[in-house]
């Protein structure tokens, strides 16, 4: 992330002071401005959803939902702490369901508790995110009304190939991060035999 | 449109019955949990800064272009119409960003199309990778992410690819 960051500001710098360099600045500002006022609506969003999702979380519904879920968590993430199970279990369902923000805190929290302080993103933390940007998507609710504001007789006719195309892409996912899982583990071993 | 409509009443419904069926503080449990949120939209607000910044100057120094007209052929051979590479391109960095672009698709070339359907099914199958895995590392340990984005990233592609080819039969 250093990297790819530090090299296309480079390439763009570069290429806005020969081209128009007094819009590096105003730019950027803008840029800036433009996150602070996501971040203002983000706040107003997770205001509603994190409390609400305290109420899941004190009535119990968190740990139903966990118990539920949990033999697909376990064999997807090897973990059994509970906490984090429940997090996940409540990341995946409401992203399932369309509802991107509210399921970003969940997921959030479920990252750190998955978290083991070495500075190194676990498999488990990887499988998270890959599972989080494959998952299968029931109701592509943004995608539909835009279709339906720009006049199509039939904004809800993708919810089907949706369905199917988010369902393999997510088992792809999932093969492929067991699959990197297993050889960048064995290449660890490797290096740690090396070593000694 | 019908279902998605009331999902979200019915499920917050439900939630503040059940509370009550279970007898909670639902007022000073909800306080709580929002509480929370100050802290989270504080720390994850430098990491979207530093990637919007990034793709602002990428999109005024005309890198987009020029990435756009290098991939456009590539991804072409991978059975994605051409007119579809800027959201590729665009959605792994912003949601907002990218439904705009999404709009644009629809009004150009008309929302029932090949290329809009490709488009609605694919912002499906990918997700806003750095944005995702800005904020959810940003409250851990973690500097090292190992083979997470690129790995994203490729199932994205793949994601692409599949969204394309089911919309030539369905």
């Amino acid at each position: 992330m250093n990297k790819i960051w530090t090299y296309m500001m480079i390439v763009s710098v570069i290429a806005l002071t020969f081209t128009n360099p007094s819009v590096l600045v105003t730019e950027m500002t803008d840029a800036s401005w433009n996150v602070l006022k996501l971040c203002a609506q983000l706040l107003a969003i997770y205001t509603i959803w994190m409390g609400l999702l305290e109420i899941v979380d004190q009535s119990g519904l968190g740990e139903k939902l966990a118990k539920l879920l949990s033999p697909l968590i376990r064999w997807l993430f090897k973990i059994k702490d509970p906490e984090a199970t429940k997090y996940i279990a409540l990341n995946l369902s409401s992203n399932m369901l369309g509802l991107g923000n509210a399921s970003t805190p969940m997921g959030i929290k479920a990252m750190k508790k998955l978290d083991d302080g070495s500075g190194n993103a676990t498999p488990a933390m990887i499988m998270l995110l890959i599972v989080n940007s494959t998952i299968i998507q029931l109701l592509p609710t943004t995608t539909i009304g835009l279709r339906a504001s720009s006049g199509s007789q039939s904004p809800s006719d993708i919810i089907i190939p949706t369905i199917i195309a988010t369902f393999i892409t997510c088992l792809f996912g999932i093969l492929m991060a067991k699959l990197c899982e297993k050889i960048f583990s064995r290449k660890k071993c490797k290096k740690d035999k090396g070593g000694k | 449109m019908f279902i998605s409509n009331y999902l979200v009443p019915i499920i917050i419904l439900a939630l503040l019955i059940y509370s009550i069926v279970k007898k909670l503080e639902t007022y000073n449990i909800f306080v709580k949990g929002a509480r929370g949120a100050f802290d989270l939209v504080l720390s994850i607000f430098p990491f979207i800064t530093a990637i919007m910044i990034m793709v602002a100057l990428m999109r005024v120094s005309g890198l987009t272009d020029i990435l756009v007209s290098f991939l456009a052929p590539v991804f072409n051979l991978l059975g994605i119409p051409i007119e579809v590479t800027e959201l590729i391109l665009l959605r792994p960095f912003t949601g907002s960003g990218s439904y705009a672009l999404l709009n644009e698709i629809f009004v150009t070339y008309g929302p029932n199309c090949y290329i809009s359907r490709c488009a609605s099914v694919m912002m499906s199958t990918s997700e806003t990778i750095f944005y995702v895995a800005t904020v959810y590392f940003a409250q851990t340990s973690v500097k090292r992410l190992s083979y997470a984005i690129p790995l994203a990233l490729f199932c994205s592609l793949f994601g692409t690819i599949l969204a394309c080819l089911i919309c030539k039969f369905m």
